[in-house]
């Protein structure tokens, strides 16, 4: 590899262990559903198949992507193993590796995914043609700690008080931070920080608590704040899930800890509480309810198995709450995000009554 | 209701037996007297993802199925699309799998038995999981969930195998029912000899003309691992193997005048449909191997039966990449001298039909046209009747064209037509 250029691994799910690849020496760069690359993915994958894996598709077939030197996807859901063909049938040359993600976080299931992520470094390692010592990732698990710490206590000023240039800017933040090298969206975010004391107009939104599954374009969240919403806080597997912090208690095995971290952050639908059958609607009633949002919005991709068959859980133990939520369903373009503005303000009309 | 209906079906199928000694009846028969232990509220009940390794629950006194046998039964007998109406009514969307939903608007229903615990499997599909959970929750009842992992190396078979031992720990904790070793072993000889009958069957199967019509096999690869680890898989196998090798002895093919060789990918249509009929009537077309007809499993060794099953529920054919699922076709494809595919493309199911166009592309390289279609299995609401009919004349036409004149092997012997 040449030092001064960036080496990407592509990725698409918050699962990855972000720490791995850049302790192999590379630049995690995740593949977001966005851009206007032309709809292409249907020449492989079925047109049932979620947009988010299908608008990555597209962009993997338009070259829209940074030269990347390996893809890395996880076996999250049927749509991504199907991703995971169709990219070795759009990019026979691009090297790829598919983690086995476990459905539940109970300690075989850590055991199991500590396995997996010893697997992808020895890959990785392959890739690069250089060892990955144990030191490095204990080194990069700690600076995307750091990265975690400064992306809750902007979470925490946005939940508390609201920050400059509102959800747009955080996602903007989100993003920045999943596609460029470790210390640039360290320095970007760490300047953030130091704004954060500058006055903000006070915004006279709807407060509301938005779930989902990927909502990576900025201009999504414009759209809700001319809408007259103010996102209080989120749960989005392209916003806040993408970063928390690993626990590290320098006893144990560096990659159990790391596998035990990744499986038990904020979990995306997709991964079960088996003593708990259905526990997402708790969660994101407990979550509306601490940051006092007045709605809920769903946002979920179409096709989306995990998300959709949960949601009508959810809007019960909202309902029961007193709750009103209004689910938005998309292909991750702004197109048809657009198409909801009359929803959405027609439930922000409702929750300002 | 589903009680008497398991009841009705199976006092009238005992009788049709006495006339009719058909393999297929003798399979259906004991579909339905499953159907009625499910419903007996004296027994033990497991329900289940696709995978699940029924052997086990039967060595350990539980009556089980997967939660989508529920919509197939309910698809054959027609009455499936009321209880999707009902899911859909409560938010369950309609782009998702319509077994799922059938057999959640059943539980909304109330028409459900209870189960005492529920086990998800997170192949084939995450739907199914989805499924599962939802209804674990609708019960109230105890969830335990296998990840069943995409590869066969060592490392995730032995993963697997444990899961399964954590799985027999999980049974006994919410039924009290143990798993006895001798039990088991005897389970897993079953399986094994059910496993050795079931090769010679589709072995016979694939004779040229083939024994095998209409709805014969239809579903019985997805069905019997049901049975699995008892008597009755074998029985019904045994059923299947005397039946076709009679009809090859007696030179009689399932389709008479067999001229086109089909394979059905994914599953069946099981509501009520004209389409295999005028395959047969008007193109003598015989689908014969539906992809999920097949043994693609190692004998178990009943001294280490953990690591065996899970090397077997590992190596079903629509779990992991879409590499295995398209050799295992591409195998079937040869051993059945196949002419064409049928590809349901079954709306709602990511696992199966997020592969359509890749499968096609692999059968091109063996010559084999595949013709798409997009319906749900289990939702007639939307079923195109005339359109079906249209597109599969069409397909029928141009594999009539292109299929070439090609050896005949009656007892075994080779002739050409
Ligand atoms: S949006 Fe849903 S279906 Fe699509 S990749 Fe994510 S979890 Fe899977
Ligand atoms: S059809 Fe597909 S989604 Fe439905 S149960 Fe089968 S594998 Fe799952």
């Amino acid at each position: 590899m040449v030092s001064d250029k960036v080496s990407y691994i592509g990725f698409t799910c918050s699962y990855t262990p972000l720490a791995l690849i850049e302790a192999a020496g590379y630049t995690p760069y995740r593949i977001l559903p966005v851009g206007d690359s032309p709809d292409q993915a249907g020449q492989i994958l079925h047109d049932n198949l979620c947009p988010h894996v299908k608008r990555v598709l597209d962009r993997a077939l338009s070259n829209d992507l940074p030269e990347l030197d390996g893809v890395v996807l996880l076996n999250s859901c049927d749509a991504m193993r199907r991703l995971a063909d169709a990219w070795k049938k759009a990019r026979p040359a691009d090297r790829i590796i598919l983690i086995g993600l476990p459905m539940t976080t109970d300690d075989s299931a850590v055991a199991y995914f500590e396995r997996e992520l010893s697997r992808l470094v020895d890959t990785l390692g392959q890739w690069s043609g250089r060892a990955v010592s144990i030191e490095t990732v204990r080194a990069s698990i700690k600076k995307y700690n750091q990265l975690a710490v400064l992306f809750e206590s902007v979470r925490n000023r946005f939940v508390g008080r609201g920050i400059i240039g509102g959800a747009v800017r955080l996602q903007g933040l989100y993003n920045m931070a999943v596609t460029r090298p470790f210390s640039e969206a360290y320095q970007t975010i760490k300047g953030f920080i130091d704004d954060l004391n500058s006055p903000i107009a006070e915004d006279t939104g709807i407060p509301i608590f938005l779930f989902g599954n990927v909502l990576p374009d900025p201009e999504a969240f414009g759209l809700f704040e001319s809408c007259g919403v103010r996102i209080v806080d989120e749960d989005l597997c392209t916003g806040s899930r993408s970063f928390a912090q690993i626990e590290m208690d320098g006893e144990r095995k560096i990659f159990s800890q790391l596998a035990r971290g990744l499986l038990r952050r904020p979990r995306c639908a997709r991964t079960l509480i088996p003593m708990t059958p259905g526990a997402i609607a708790g969660e994101v009633l407990s979550r509306a309810t601490a940051c006092r949002a007045r709605g809920v919005i769903a946002c979920t991709a179409k096709f989306c198995d995990p998300y959709i068959a949960r949601i009508p859980g959810v809007r019960e133990a909202l309902r029961k709450a007193g709750l009103p939520m209004l689910h938005i369903e998309g292909d991750c373009t702004m197109r048809s995000f657009g198409q909801h503005r009359t929803r959405i303000e027609a439930f922000t009309e409702m929750l300002r009554r | 209701m589903m009680k008497q209906f398991f009841d009705d079906m199976t006092a009238k199928m005992e009788a049709g037996l006495l006339e009719k000694n058909t393999a297929r009846q003798k399979f259906n028969l004991e579909v339905t007297r499953l159907g009625q232990r499910l419903y007996s509220g004296n027994q033990r009940l497991a329900l289940c993802g696709v995978c699940a390794p029924f052997d086990l629950l039967n060595a350990m006194g539980i009556n089980s199925c997967f939660v989508e046998f529920w919509g197939g039964v309910l698809a054959t007998a027609g009455i499936a699309n009321e209880f999707m109406e009902e899911a859909e009514h409560v938010g369950f969307q309609a782009e998702s799998c319509g077994w799922h939903r059938a057999v959640l608007g059943a539980a909304i229903k109330g028409m459900m038995p209870t189960p005492d615990i529920m086990i998800a499997t997170s192949s084939p599909c995450t739907g199914g999981v989805a499924a599962v959970e939802n209804l674990a929750q609708k019960f109230g009842c105890p969830l335990f969930v296998l990840t069943i992992p995409p590869d066969d190396s060592e490392r995730s078979v032995r993963y697997l195998a444990d899961q399964f031992r954590s799985m027999v720990d999980f049974i006994t904790t919410h039924t009290g029912e143990t798993l006895d070793g001798g039990k088991l072993k005897d389970a897993m000889n079953k399986t094994n000899q059910a496993r050795e009958i079931a090769l010679e069957v589709y072995s016979l199967a694939q004779s040229i003309p083939s024994p095998v019509k209409g709805r014969d096999l239809v579903s019985v690869g997805l069905t019997m691992p049901l049975f699995l680890g008892t008597e009755t898989a074998i029985e019904i196998a045994q059923a299947y193997k005397n039946e076709f090798t009679a009809r090859i002895e007696r030179g009689i093919s399932g389709v008479p005048g067999e001229r086109l060789r089909l394979i059905w990918l994914q599953e069946a249509i099981l509501f009520k449909n004209p389409l295999i009929k005028m395959l047969e009537k008007d193109y003598q077309a015989t689908v014969v191997v539906e992809e999920l007809n097949d043994i693609y499993w190692e004998p178990i060794d009943p001294g280490d039966p953990f690591m065996g099953l899970a090397r077997r529920t590992i190596a079903f054919p629509f779990n992991g990449a879409v590499e295995r699922r398209i050799k295992h076709i591409k195998k079937l494809v040869q051993a059945y001298r196949i002419d064409g595919a049928i590809n349901p493309c079954h709306w709602g199911c990511r696992q199966g039909t997020g592969s359509r166009g890749l499968i096609a592309e692999a059968l091109k390289d063996l010559n084999i046209p595949v013709i798409n279609l997009e319906v749900d299995c289990a939702d007639s609401r939307n079923f195109a009747e005339g359109q079906l009919r249209t597109r599969l004349e069409a397909f029928m036409e141009v594999l009539g064209s292109i299929s070439s004149e090609r050896p005949v092997e009656i007892g075994g012997q080779a002739c050409t037509i």
